[in-house]
């Protein structure tokens, strides 16, 4: 069903895809990169989430469509569910992924913290524009940490964090996580 | 026979003559469809609406449609009068794919009108093809 692609290709487009962004395009201008890259992100995930969403019944409230991002979605993109949602009720979600795979291939050194957060945006752009076109306009931003002495040593913990203005009871919101 | 597609989220393709008259009713069903979606009777969450819906003094059209999960609209005109429930489910579902096709061209800028060729030949077929299966 569909044409698939080997996933070390993907890997590498993200690769060079950062990397261009960061070294050429927008030299000196890490705002700006991500920026481009995050937006980059949107316009996909806007797209991947008409294709995933095409067999499925409606979604009856918003939460259906969260727990949409959280399990087929980030199967269809990640090979996996999400280990843990957790929400504060107010608008604000945080999905946890204990073992990232866009990021399986990446070295853990300290000093390339700034550098790896670079390689978030395009799938918080991703998740950003899924949701988005499911109508729900949100804010997303991620974190990724190492869990220590864990069962997958060398695999990075993403936080995903997400609020839907929508969803919060606060009138004065402007989508500030 | 089918007389007119139409697409309508945030953007609508139309392939029609007789344009105008096409596009009235095609705005008009569009309002039975937001009325519907505002008022659920929570029947179910399914993915298709069909509805017989205006039938016009002169000429008879019956206009089917369809809701996605990213709101997007597709409008069905016919003037079939014995048009069977699984054919116009059938059609919906083609054209779906056809339209998820559509939209993942990143060439395609959202919220503007489809010009890919692909899709119009695409959807011509299904057009074609519409209710000439015996499945």
């Amino acid at each position: 069903m569909g044409r698939e692609v080997s996933e070390s290709c993907i890997d590498s487009l993200l690769t060079e895809m950062v990397s261009s962004y960061c070294n050429r395009f927008y030299a000196n201008k890490p705002e700006l990169a991500a920026r481009r890259i995050e937006a980059i992100g949107y316009q996909v995930g806007h797209q991947l989430s008409e294709r995933y969403t095409m067999e499925r019944p409606r979604f009856s409230d918003h939460l259906e469509a969260i727990k949409f991002i959280c399990k087929d979605f980030w199967s269809e993109l990640f090979k996996k569910q999400i280990d843990n949602l957790k929400t504060n009720h107010r608008g604000t979600f945080v999905l946890q992924d204990n073992r990232f795979r866009w990021l399986a291939r990446m070295s853990a050194e300290s000093k390339a913290a700034q550098a790896m957060s670079m390689y978030l945006y395009f799938p918080c752009g991703i998740i950003r524009g899924a949701l988005s076109n499911l109508g729900i306009p949100c804010a997303v931003s991620a974190d990724i940490s190492n869990l220590p002495a864990c069962e997958y040593p060398e695999s990075y913990v993403l936080c995903v964090v997400m609020h839907a203005c929508s969803l919060c009871s606060n009138g004065h919101c402007h989508g500030q996580l | 026979m089918i007389v007119c597609v139409a697409v309508v989220g945030h953007q609508s393709f139309t392939e029609a003559d007789d344009a105008l008259k096409l596009h009235h009713i095609v705005h008009c069903s569009l309002d039975v469809v937001d009325e519907r979606v505002n008022n659920p009777k929570k029947s179910g969450p399914t993915l298709n609406e069909t509805f017989l819906g205006l039938l016009y003094p002169t000429e008879n059209y019956k206009v089917y449609g369809y809701l996605t999960n990213t709101k997007v609209k597709f409008i069905l005109v016919t003037t079939d009068l014995d048009v069977r429930d699984v054919d116009v489910r059938n059609f919906f579902r083609r054209f779906h794919a056809a339209y998820v096709d559509a939209v993942s061209n990143p060439f395609h800028v959202p919220g503007k009108k489809i010009t890919s060729r692909t899709f119009a030949e695409r959807v011509s077929n299904i057009v074609k093809s519409f209710g000439l299966s015996s499945t």
